[in-house]
C-alpha cells in the first residue's frame, strides 16, 4: 500500500522545480555566488579586524597588467591587483547591495499592500496615491538624485536610492492579492472569531501569498546589482571598494589596448550572476503561481 | 490627476528642500563664504521657513552656545571663562559679529542669555545678573555691539513678516512661473539648459524607440505564431539573456567591438547623423530583450481567442490573420507601453548620452548630479515624472479612441 501523504504548496512548487533543468542550474549557479559572497565577507572582515591591507587592494606597480596566470588565475589590473580576488569582492558587494535593498524595500510594499488592500477607503486612498506619485518618478534619475543627496556616505545613497524606489511594483501585487484573499472564508471566520486586524493581515493571509515576495526578490535582486554597477561606473556609488561598476569602469580604457581579462571576467561574473537569478526567478514563478505564467 | 501631480511636486520639494540638511553646501562645495551662501538660499527661497513661520535663520551668524567653548565666535578682547561656560566681552570700539551685510528689507530678532553694561544690536543692555534678552533692531543697528558683556548664548533671526512667505510658497510660485532657477555649475537658467538639451535627447531616444517597437512586435508575432517551437524558445531564452547584459557592458562591447575594432561608427561626440547610428543599435538591442517577452505575452493572450479560430476558419491565412485581427486586437496594451513611454524619451538615455557625448539631457542630467547642481536635478526630476503623469491621462484618451467599448466619463 502506497502511503498519501498531502503535499502543500512549497512540496509542489519544489517538485515541479526540481524537473525544470534551467531552474536547477540556475539554483546551482546562485548557490555558488552566494558560497562566494560569504567567503568574500569572511575575507573582508578578517583583514578590517585585523586592520590589515587585504590582497585585492595591494599595489604593485611591477606586475601591473600581467595576463592571467598560475600566481594571478584572472590577471593583474593597473595598480597590479590581483583580479580575481577582486571579483570575488565585487561579489560580496553585489550581494550586500541585492539583499540590504530588499530589506528597505520588501517591508515597504509588505506592509503598505496589506494595509491598502485590508483596511480599504480613505487608507486604501492614500497609498494608491503615494504609490503612483513614487511611480511616477523617472527611474534612474530619481535613483541618482537620492544618491545625491547623501553623497559622500559610502553605500548609504546607493541603498536608499534603490531601496525606497523599487518597492512600488510588490506593493501593488500584495494589496491585489489582499483584496482578494479577504474575501476568502478562512479570513472571513477569522473576523468573526474576532482575531485582531493586525494578527489576521500579518499571521493568517501574508503566509498565503509569501511566494509573491519570494518571487519578487528573486527578481529585485539581479535589478538591483545592474542599477549598483551603473551608478559605481558613473562615479555616484562605491568608492575605494572593487565593485564590479568601478572595475569595468577601470578597465573600459585599457581594453582598447588589449588587456581583455579585467573586462572579461567582470562582465562574465556579472552577467551569469544576473542571468541565473533572473531564470531561477522566472522558474520560481511558474512553479509557486502557475497562474502569472506568461 | 490632480492629486498625483501635486504628490509629485510634494515629494520634490521633500527630496530636495527637506531632506538634506543643507542644500547649498553640497552644491556649492567647499571652500565658501557665508555670504555665499545666503546668495545661494536666497535665490531659491532656502532661507525662508520650510512650511509656515515668522522667523528665519540667517548664514550671517550661526546661533551662539558656548557652553562648551568659544564656538566659532570672532572677535578682539574676548575671552573664555571656563568654570561659568560663558564669555566676557570687552568691546572699546563697535563690534560687529556679522559676516556680512544684512538684507534691510528685513527686521531681526536677537535673543540670548547675558549679563553687563553694553550695546547689544544697538540696544543698550544693563543687567548685573545673568537675564535672557530679546531685542528687534534693524540691519544697521544690528552690527552694533559694545562694552562689557557677558554672553552665555546669543542667535539672531530674521522676522517674515508674511508668516506664508515660505519654501513650500516660493517653490510652487517658482513653478507657476515655469522657472526652474538657475544652474550653479553651469552658470545659466536651467530653463534654457532643458531647452537645449531636448532636442539631441529625442534624435536620440525616438529612433531607438520607433526602430525597438517595430522589432519587438515582429519578433513577438513570429514567437506567437510558433509557440513552443523552437524559434519561440531561441527567442524566450535570447531576450532573458539579453535582459541581463548591463547596459554598461552594452555601451563598452559596442564602442569596442563597432566602434574601435571595426571602425565602422564613430564613439564619441554629436557632428552628424552617423554619430548617432551606434547609440541608436545600442539603444535597440538593449531595449529588445524586456520588449520581445512584454509583447510576447500579449500576442498569445489574443492568440487563443474565438475571433482568431474565426479568422483561420473562414479561410484567412497566417499572414493575415497575424497582421490584420491580432495586432489591431493587441494594439490597446501596445499603445499604453507606447504612451508610458514618451516621458523617458525624454529624459533621454542618462547613459548612452553620457558615453557617446550626446549633449542632451540625459548628459546634462548625469553632470548636474556629479556636480551636486540640485536646480537641474530637481527640474528633470519633475518634468519627467510630470510628463509621466499627463501620458498616464493620455492612455485613458487613446483607449476610448481605439476602443469602442471604453468611454470617458
Amino acid at each position: 500500500m502506497k502511503k498519501f501523504r498531502s503535499t502543500g504548496l512549497w512540496d509542489d512548487a519544489f517538485k515541479r522545480l526540481k524537473k525544470d533543468n534551467i531552474a536547477m542550474i540556475s539554483l546551482f549557479i546562485v548557490i555558488f555566488f552566494t558560497f562566494l559572497a560569504i567567503y568574500g565577507e569572511l575575507v573582508y572582515q578578517y583583514h578590517e579586524a585585523l586592520d590589515l591591507t587585504p590582497n585585492y587592494q595591494k599595489t604593485n606597480l611591477e606586475i601591473a597588467y600581467t595576463s592571467p596566470n598560475m600566481n594571478h588565475l584572472m590577471g593583474t589590473d593597473g595598480l597590479g591587483r590581483d583580479v580575481m580576488g577582486r571579483l570575488v569582492q565585487g561579489v560580496r558587494i553585489a550581494y550586500k547591495v541585492g539583499i540590504i535593498t530588499s530589506l528597505i524595500a520588501i517591508p515597504i510594499g509588505v506592509i503598505l499592500g496589506c494595509l491598502a488592500g485590508y483596511y480599504g477607503g480613505k487608507i486604501d486612498d492614500f497609498i494608491v496615491w503615494f504609490y503612483s506619485t513614487v511611480a511616477s518618478m523617472p527611474g534612474l534619475l530619481f535613483i541618482l538624485a537620492i544618491a545625491m543627496i547623501f553623497k559622500g556616505q559610502g553605500l548609504l545613497g546607493i541603498y536608499l536610492g534603490i531601496g525606497l524606489t523599487t518597492w512600488v511594483g510588490l506593493c501593488r501585487l500584495i494589496r491585489g492579492e489582499v483584496l482578494k484573499h479577504k474575501e476568502l472564508t478562512y479570513v472571513q471566520s477569522a473576523k468573526v472569531l474576532g482575531i485582531s486586524s493586525s494578527k489576521i493581515m500579518f499571521k493568517h493571509i501574508l503566509p498565503n501569498i509569501f511566494h509573491i515576495i519570494i518571487v519578487t526578490f528573486t527578481l529585485r535582486f539581479p535589478a538591483a546589482v545592474g542599477t549598483e554597477v551603473i551608478m559605481s561606473y558613473l562615479g555616484i556609488g562605491v568608492q575605494n571598494q572593487p565593485s564590479w561598476g568601478l572595475m569595468i569602469e577601470s578597465a573600459r580604457m585599457r581594453l582598447w589596448q588589449g588587456m581583455w581579462w579585467e573586462m572579461t571576467f567582470v562582465t562574465i561574473a556579472l552577467f551569469l550572476l544576473v542571468l541565473s537569478f533572473n531564470l531561477l526567478g522566472d522558474s520560481l514563478r511558474d512553479a509557486l503561481d502557475p497562474k502569472l505564467k506568461d | 490627476m490632480v492629486p498625483t501631480v501635486l504628490g509629485v511636486i510634494f515629494l520634490t520639494f521633500i527630496l530636495f528642500n527637506i531632506v538634506p540638511n543643507d542644500l547649498a553646501a553640497i552644491s556649492l562645495g567647499k571652500n565658501v563664504t557665508p555670504e555665499m551662501l545666503e546668495r545661494f538660499d536666497e535665490v531659491r527661497g532656502l532661507n525662508l521657513p520650510l512650511f509656515f513661520g515668522k522667523k528665519a535663520t540667517t548664514r550671517s551668524m550661526n546661533d551662539q552656545n558656548f557652553s562648551k567653548g568659544m564656538y566659532d565666535w570672532r572677535g578682539d578682547n574676548i575671552s573664555y571663562n571656563l568654570n561659568g561656560n560663558y564669555i566676557s566681552t570687552n568691546f572699546k570700539y563697535n563690534f560687529n559679529p556679522l559676516s556680512f551685510k544684512l538684507n534691510e528689507s528685513y527686521a531681526y530678532e536677537w535673543t540670548g542669555i547675558a549679563r553687563g553694561n553694553g550695546i547689544i544690536a544697538g540696544n543698550e543692555f544693563n543687567s548685573e545678573t545673568w537675564n535672557n534678552f530679546k531685542i528687534i533692531s534693524s540691519n544697521k543697528d544690528s552690527e552694533v555691539f559694545f562694552g562689557n558683556i557677558d554672553f552665555k548664548k546669543i542667535k539672531i533671526r530674521k522676522i517674515i513678516n508674511n508668516p506664508f512667505n515660505s519654501q513650500l510658497f516660493f517653490y510652487f510660485r517658482q513653478l507657476s512661473n515655469a522657472d526652474f532657477g538657475y544652474s550653479e555649475s553651469f552658470k545659466q537658467p536651467v530653463t534654457k539648459l532643458i531647452s537645449d538639451g531636448i532636442w539631441p535627447s529625442l534624435s536620440l531616444t525616438i529612433p531607438i524607440f520607433f526602430i525597438g517597437l517595430f522589432i519587438s512586435i515582429f519578433l513577438s508575432l513570429i514567437c506567437a505564431l510558433y509557440r513552443n517551437k523552437f524559434i519561440d524558445r531561441f527567442f524566450v531564452i535570447l531576450s532573458v539573456a539579453l535582459m541581463s547584459i548591463n547596459y554598461v557592458v552594452y555601451i563598452v562591447a559596442g564602442q569596442y567591438l563597432l566602434g574601435f575594432k571595426m571602425n565602422i561608427f564613430p564613439v564619441w561626440g554629436y557632428e552628424s547623423l552617423s554619430y548617432l547610428f551606434l547609440p541608436v543599435l545600442i539603444g535597440v538591442i538593449s531595449g529588445l530583450g524586456s520588449n520581445i517577452r512584454f509583447y510576447r505575452t500579449i500576442m498569445l493572450d489574443e492568440m487563443y481567442k474565438d475571433y482568431v479560430r474565426t479568422a483561420y476558419s473562414k479561410g484567412a491565412s497566417k499572414f493575415r490573420v497575424l497582421f490584420k485581427h491580432i495586432l489591431k486586437n493587441a494594439s490597446i496594451p501596445i499603445i499604453t507601453n507606447v504612451v508610458i513611454a514618451i516621458p523617458f524619451l525624454y529624459t533621454g538615455s542618462l547613459l548612452l548620452e553620457n558615453f557617446f557625448g550626446i549633449p542632451g539631457l540625459g548628459y546634462l542630467g548625469i553632470n548636474a548630479i556629479l556636480s551636486a547642481d540640485i536646480d537641474v536635478v530637481r527640474a528633470l526630476v519633475l518634468i519627467g515624472s510630470l510628463l509621466f503623469v499627463l501620458s498616464n491621462l493620455l492612455t485613458d484618451i487613446c483607449y476610448a479612441l481605439v476602443d469602442p467599448r471604453v468611454r470617458l466619463r
